[in-house]
């Protein structure tokens, strides 16, 4: 299938899926269609689902109806062991980062190298200690998780993210509490490490609008669990919807309601 | 429901057995919290069960004029029931509770989502360690149990109730032969896989936050617990009946 916003192969696509929690409907018949080879930006309001759109993708949560794929194979109809070998070509970063607190950073950078490389510790290390340095983190590497700041584990959570060099990378809110430098420098990052590997699929949740139109291919964006926009940046700065007008000046006029959740 | 999780949970700890990695290191230090760890509280309290058993049963004993019963009973007594039953409460109290804890605040921060994102199995990362540790660590408490309450009892025999040595040591001799402190070691065994399982079906198993956590930890030694007494009484038919 191919993405009518890029013109590209599909990477990931979600058909019909719902999900709800008891009686609190999440997903409503939710399609998204992420193109192979570009960054994709969710976005949308807090509390709509981004997060478990996200959680879908891995099988770490598994729909009431509906089916998601990862290129031809199907997910949701993939059992435990199987689910691990397609979750061995992906990295996330989560959006409260899920370090290993019973690590310090390094070790929580190394472990996925560890547990599937054979690399030796020596180039674990000059691995390791090169993305820490990336991410703003040089010298932290012997620092315990639980002494670090919000906007230090985010980091250490991408650097741990991008250790393997997969070939789809989820990022939940990468740049949500980072100081704007270091915001920017995560977004270059980002980007950067999507023009090294042509084939990347990229698909990062996020807030900031200027991050958006400054390194997204393809925008979506997700209102009462399902997709109501598309295009790319571009579309979505001279789009005259209400909605995303709103969302995008950050304004309180328009047709979304701050008090309603 | 709970059941089925923590049988579940351990048929996969067990078929998780000869799937690599096998995290011996991982396993090693964990025996060290479960079972070094463990060793003074267990000590202390073998040693004062021994000492606590002599006393009561010389009082009851010296109405038949029969006090040289004293060493085999306690020594019975203590091999088959007290030492794994009590070691069991103590490390389902002390390690049960912490093993649970640790995963339950796993799974709320989504450090278990993160190993299963990562491709790493939490079954066999997280809780085939954990439950081997605990099975090996509980029957070899059980036995050093064995050894304090002994030493505490004829302490007490020997400078509390001036019983002779011989007197002592004749019975319990007799009395006590391998099948005693074989059918305690056994239940330690069943003892400490228990615990092992329900804790980490209790951890893995959390929900809601800080709360949850709390509310696992406690069941896990609470149902541990239950579960082990009850174990015990179907050992003890298993053994006598196999005898
Ligand atoms: N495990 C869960 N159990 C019950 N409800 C959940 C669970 N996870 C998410 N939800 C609910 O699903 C809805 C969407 O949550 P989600 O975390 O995906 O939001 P989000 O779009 O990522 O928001 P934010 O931008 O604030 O991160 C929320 O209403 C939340 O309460
Ligand atoms: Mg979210």
């Amino acid at each position: 299938m191919i993405d009518v916003v890029t013109g590209f192969a599909a990477a990931i696509r979600f058909e019909g899926v719902t999900k709800a929690f008891g009686s609190h409907v999440v997903l409503r018949n939710l399609d998204l269609l992420v193109p192979r080879g570009a960054i994709t930006f969710l976005i949308g309001r807090s509390g709509t689902g981004k997060s478990v759109t996200l959680k879908h993708i891995m099988g770490l949560m598994r729909p009431d109806s509906g089916r998601i794929f990862v290129g031809d194979d199907e997910i949701t109809a993939m059992r435990e062991r199987e689910l691990r070998a397609t979750r061995n070509r992906f990295g996330m970063v989560f959006q409260h980062a899920a370090l290993f607190d019973s690590m310090d950073v390094f070790d929580n950078v190394a472990f996925p190298l560890r547990e599937h490389s054979r690399d030796s510790e020596a180039k674990v290390r000059s691995r390791v200690l090169d993305l820490l340095a990336s991410v703003g983190l040089k010298g932290a590497e012997r620092r315990a998780v639980s002494e670090l700041s919000g906007g230090m584990r985010k980091r250490v959570g991408l650097a741990r993210a991008l250790v393997r060099e997969p070939e789809f990378l989820l990022y939940d809110e990468p740049t949500t509490g980072l100081d704007p430098v270091l915001a920017a420098a995560m977004d270059q990052l980002i980007l950067e490490t999507q023009r090294r590997k042509p084939a990347l699929t990229s698909l990062i949740i996020s807030h900031d609008m200027s991050a958006v139109f400054r390194i997204a291919d393809k925008v979506a964006m997700l209102r009462d669990g399902a997709v109501v926009v598309e295009g790319t940046p571009q579309q979505i700065r001279e789009s005259s919807d209400p909605l995303v007008v709103q969302f995008v000046s950050g304004s309180l006029l328009g047709p979304i309601d701050a008090s309603q959740g | 429901m709970e059941v089925g999780r923590v049988a579940t949970l351990a048929a996969l700890a067990l078929a998780n057995l000869p799937v690599r990695p096998f995290r011996v290191r991982e396993t090693i230090r964990l025996i060290g919290f479960i079972g070094v760890d463990s060793l003074p509280i267990v000590l202390l309290s073998g040693l004062f069960t021994g000492a606590v058993f002599t006393v009561e049963s010389y009082e009851a004993f010296r109405l038949f004029g029969a006090q040289g019963l004293v060493g085999g009973t306690v020594g019975v007594a203590l091999t088959r029931e007290l030492a794994p039953t009590l070691t069991g409460l103590l490390v389902a109290g002390r390690a049960g509770s912490a093993l649970a804890a640790e995963l339950g605040s796993m799974r709320v921060t989504e450090q278990i989502d993160a190993l299963h994102a990562m491709a790493v199995d939490p079954v066999n990362y997280l809780v085939k360690p954990r439950v081997i540790a605990a099975t090996l660590s509980v029957p070899l408490l059980t036995a050093l149990f064995d050894a304090v309450g002994i030493a505490g009892s004829y302490a007490v025999a020997h400078w509390e109730l001036h019983l002779s040595d011989p007197e002592f040591w004749i019975r319990l001799r007799a009395w006590v032969d391998w099948a005693d402190i074989e059918a305690g070691l056994i239940k330690g065994t069943a003892f400490g896989f228990v615990i092992g399982v329900v804790a980490c079906s209790r951890g893995y198993h959390t929900e809601g936050g800080a709360r949850g956590v709390g509310l696992a930890t406690t069941q896990a030694v609470v149902i541990s617990s239950v579960t082990l007494l009850v174990l015990n009484y179907f050992i003890a038919l298993a053994l006598a009946e196999s005898t």
